[in-house]
């Protein structure tokens, strides 16, 4: 499968980042004494790749190591020599150096080498290109774990350093947890060794959970919207927690310029990136073409790409190859547009820039905080504009929306909802309140705006409840009138029966029996089914009431937000936080709207070219 | 037989043309209406020049102005003569020119098996209700002149409809005894005149009303407080487990049930259980003994 490969790329990595690197020692140690040289050579120009499908674009542009005739790059009179990159620490040397421009990884692993390279004005980084987003990182848990809050105080592995790293620090910044909230046992591999996430996770019962990828994933619990069984290696009820299938935009895959090399080299910097670019537009049609029809030129990529990796790590074109592209998503164009120039993305250039310099100073890669530059491309140029074909991709909505709800209310009758979320918090109304202003949410609505970001490919289900006193009651009173209960004592001291035997414990299944059987049906003025109904329909209105502020919160403050992503249920009376309320105090806990991060299936996502 | 005037006709139909168009949404309101059309309401009203069935028609397209947005509205005649599907107006949105076309259409003829109407009734709310999950309001509303002739089938449904949640209203027009709908549903009318039938119809259509509200009063936590809190929590879970299968029939599976089976199918998709065939077991088994019982005669 796909999985052996995108580790290898980060198991290097991990091999030259010792143990303790990541998380101990500051990322100039690693590096060590290297002194800042002006890059020469530019004819060949070295540019770094390392093990990921994105890279394949590359190699698409490219048509092999050095650049072909006929070929993307040649077009673009580019002359690239493509070097390996997975080992980061001797990519940052080189960089410095001047034996290449480029450094080439995620968002975040420049995030660690910030420092050392933000230390010289030649060298600081100009990210001049994102290429994907990951989809194929997974934390699998066991079943003690139940949503994301259930993190504080379990334990966890992680391969040292690698985009994980990042990955969980998303996931705590959800829950509002920090580092020290969790322990993390630190793995020396990736996978496919005993010192690997996934084996100590088998091995160590008190592990809580993993960070694997999806090959490892499959192993471990038998595929994205799985439950582990314990059958052929998985691990009994174990499960995918939260995937960068949904926490899309966590992970982002990028180029990095050396300002020097990019003050005096716009112009083929330019022609490198909108090459790029053009690749991926092909690249992603290919990809299209193959999984409907079939295609040649498809096939030829991917033989390229395992000639490239070797066959140790794509043994074969199918599934090793086509997995490493299956699981990323180019961000083309657009993405690059919008990651770069709109200021409102809370997942753009600042948003990732903060969150990798935060990390990077509070996990001991860096002292100093040493910020990187934007891109700073003339996105309207003729460069781009009038060479690459999918410019005008208008954002789709991300979601079938009624296929959602379905799915949502499936989950909900079904009682697994709980399986599915990520991630859960409520705020609280007044009696009959119907208005929710952001003066009064704000905050929630704030959270609510960017976990929907970040976990792109996830929904939020605003689930609205109401209180059960009003059903409760005509449901006494009902029973009264019937006969069926009888009260006796005073108020405050009351005493049920139940067709004449007290009303315990012992007497609940009757209970339940006789309603189930319309003994408490047909009494002209109190029909507690219809108040439960009308209970039910409040909590829908309520929820929905709250969606829309929310979205209008978002539309004020001009946050990007995709209405299909959030959905409105009513749940009724069926959940209370106290089942039986004995003053108002108390009601009100009940009343209330819960936002819910969920996993959906892929069936309910629309399909399109970017992910952006 | 008396008919409306084509006058009448035009009347309501302007003033229902500004309440029609097509919707459809979750939180719809749904009516179901099951008019009789059995042989007596050919008869006139009390008093009246009007037959109880033209009174029924009249009554009904004026009561139609009442209900409120959002209402999807669906009628089944019993017994007229000159119909063969007795959904005059399949249960959806208001289309006001068809619908009074439907209500003018039956004519009266036949016998009234009112157990078997409310079922068909019943069910078709339930379907309704399960495409819209469960949201919206439900209501079964009885016009009748006459006893079931499926007594035993009204005893055995209508109780079962109610304890699904669905809000049974009767009309009984001239009826000399209380009808047998009577001490069942959640309200009964009787209405003799055409003006208290239309007040009567106008009646149930002001009920519907969609969500309820919060407010409680502390007499309210008093007379709930003796309940144990166990009591509380499975009255609740009786009452969201009425199901939407036909009346009359069990469940058959529970949604939960489907789930975890749909799970264990992608489950086997990924992961096929290499579970060993047993007649690979017998092969492997006699070719050992072969081999050994071979490898016996041979050293012999």
């Amino acid at each position: 499968m796909n999985g052996t490969i995108r580790l290898v790329g980060i198991c290097l990595v991990s091999m030259l980042l010792s143990p303790q690197a990541f998380g101990e020692e500051p990322f100039g140690k690693l590096v060590g004494n290297v002194q800042v040289q002006p890059v020469t050579t530019t004819s060949p120009l070295l540019v770094p790749y390392i093990t990921w499908g994105g890279d394949m674009a590359t190699f698409y542009a490219n048509g092999g190591l050095s650049t072909q005739s006929e070929t993307i790059f040649h077009g673009q009179k580019l002359n690239l020599k493509l070097v390996p990159g997975d080992d980061f620490v001797q990519q940052v040397r080189n960089y410095m150096q001047g034996k290449t421009p480029f450094l080439r990884g995620t968002f975040r692993m420049i995030g660690m080498a910030s420092e050392v390279i933000g230390s010289d004005p030649r060298t600081k980084g100009v990210v001049i290109l994102q290429m994907t987003w990951s989809a194929g990182d997974h934390l699998v848990v066991r079943d003690r774990i139940k949503t994301v809050s259930d993190l504080k105080g379990a334990k966890l592995v992680l391969q040292t350093g690698g985009p994980h790293v990042g990955m969980l620090d998303d996931i705590l910044k959800t829950a509002q947890l920090n580092w020290d909230d969790l322990s993390v046992i630190w793995a020396k591999d990736l996978t496919g060794s005993d010192d690997c996430p996934a084996e100590l996770f088998k091995k160590r019962p008190e592990i809580d959970g993993c960070f694997v990828i999806t090959p490892d994933m499959i192993g471990l619990c038998g595929g994205l919207q799985n439950v582990g069984t314990g059958a052929e290696g998985t691990v009994k009820g174990s499960r995918v927690l939260v995937s960068t299938a949904e926490l899309s935009r966590s992970i982002a895959d990028v180029y990095v310029c050396r300002k020097d090399f990019y003050d005096q080299n716009k112009d083929l910097v330019t022609r490198f990136v909108a090459g790029y670019l053009k690749a991926a537009e092909e690249v992603v049609d290919l990809k299209k073409q193959y999984e409907s029809k079939g295609s040649t030129k498809y096939m030829e990529l991917l033989q390229l790409t395992q000639q490239i990796y070797g066959k140790d790590v794509i043994p074969t074109l199918e599934e090793d190859a086509h997995g490493l592209l299956a699981d990323c998503t180019f961000v083309g164009y657009p993405g690059n547009v919008a990651f770069f120039e709109d200021k409102n993305n809370l997942n753009g250039f600042e948003a990732f820039q903060k969150s990798a310099l935060d990390l990077a100073t509070s996990r001991g890669y860096a002292k100093v905080r040493q910020g990187l530059f934007p891109s700073g491309m003339a996105y309207e140029s003729s460069a781009f504009l009038g060479y690459l074909t999918k410019t005008q991709v208008e954002k789709r909505e991300r979601f079938r929306a009624e296929a959602v709800l379905q799915e949502i209310e499936e989950l909900s009758a079904g009682g697994t909802l709980d399986e599915k979320t990520i991630y859960a918090f409520t705020i609280q109304f007044e009696p009959n309140q119907d208005t929710f202003s952001a003066v009064q949410y704000g905050t929630e609505y704030q959270r609510v705006v960017e976990m929907a970001g970040k976990y792109g490919n996830a929904v939020i289900a605003v689930r609205g409840h109401s209180d059960p006193t009003k059903t409760l009651l005509e449901l006494v009173k009902a029973g009264m009138e019937k006969g069926i209960l009888k009260r006796s004592g005073s108020p405050g001291n009351y005493i049920y029966s139940l067709d004449g035997k007290a009303l315990d414990l012992a007497a609940i299944d009757t209970l339940a029996e006789l309603i189930q059987g319309g003994a408490f049906d047909g009494v002209p003025d109190h029909n507690p089914r219809e108040i439960y109904q009308a209970a039910l329909n409040l909590s829908r209105e309520r929820a929905e009431a709250v969606r829309a502020s929310l979205l209008d919160y978002a539309k004020a403050k001009g946050l990007r937000i995709d209405s299909t992503q959030i959905q409105a249920v009513g749940v009724g009376i069926r959940e209370p936080f106290i089942a039986k309320p004995s003053n108002m105090q108390e009601a009100q806990q009940n009343m209330r709207v819960e936002f819910r991060l969920m996993r959906v299936t892929a069936e309910v996502t629309q399909q399109s070219d970017f992910d952006f | 037989m008396p008919r409306l005037r084509p006058v009448f006709a035009l009347f309501f139909t302007m003033m229902l043309m500004a309440h029609s168009t097509s919707y459809s949404a979750i939180d719809d309101h749904n009516v179901l209406i099951v008019l009789d059309a059995s042989g007596s309401m050919s008869r006139n009203m009390e008093g009246s020049s009007m037959s109880k069935m033209d009174a029924a028609k009249l009554a009904l397209i004026e009561a139609i102005q009442g209900l409120p947005d959002k209402t999807n509205i669906g009628i089944l005649v019993f017994s007229a003569s000159n119909i063969s599907d007795d959904w005059i107006y399949p249960l959806g949105p208001i289309d006001s020119d068809k619908l009074i076309a439907a209500i003018h259409r039956p004519q009266p003829g036949g016998k009234t098996p009112l157990g078997a109407y409310i079922k068909k009734a019943a069910d078709r709310l339930l379907e309704r209700r399960k495409e819209q999950y469960g949201y919206g309001t439900y209501r079964l509303l009885v016009v009748t002149d006459g006893e079931a002739d499926d007594r035993r089938d009204v005893d055995r449904f209508v109780p079962e409809v109610m304890a699904r949640g669905i809000t049974v209203d009767a009309i009984g027009l001239n009826m000399k005894s209380t009808h047998t709908l009577a001490t069942q549903v959640h309200s009964y009318r009787s209405a003799n005149q055409p003006d208290s039938l239309k007040k009567a119809i106008q009646e149930v259509f002001a009920e519907i009303s969609g969500s309820g509200d919060d407010s409680t009063t502390e007499e309210a936590f008093a007379l709930i407080q003796a309940l144990p809190d166990e009591a509380a929590t499975r009255a609740v879970q009786a009452l969201a487990s009425s199901g939407n299968h036909p009346i009359g029939e069990k469940p058959s599976v529970r949604p939960k049930d489907r789930i975890v089976r749909e799970d264990r199918e992608i489950h086997a998709e990924v992961q096929p259980q290499r579970s060993t065939n047993p007649i690979w077991v017998l092969v492997i088994v006699v070719v050992l003994v072969f081999t050994i019982a071979r490898k016996t005669i041979m050293k012999r």
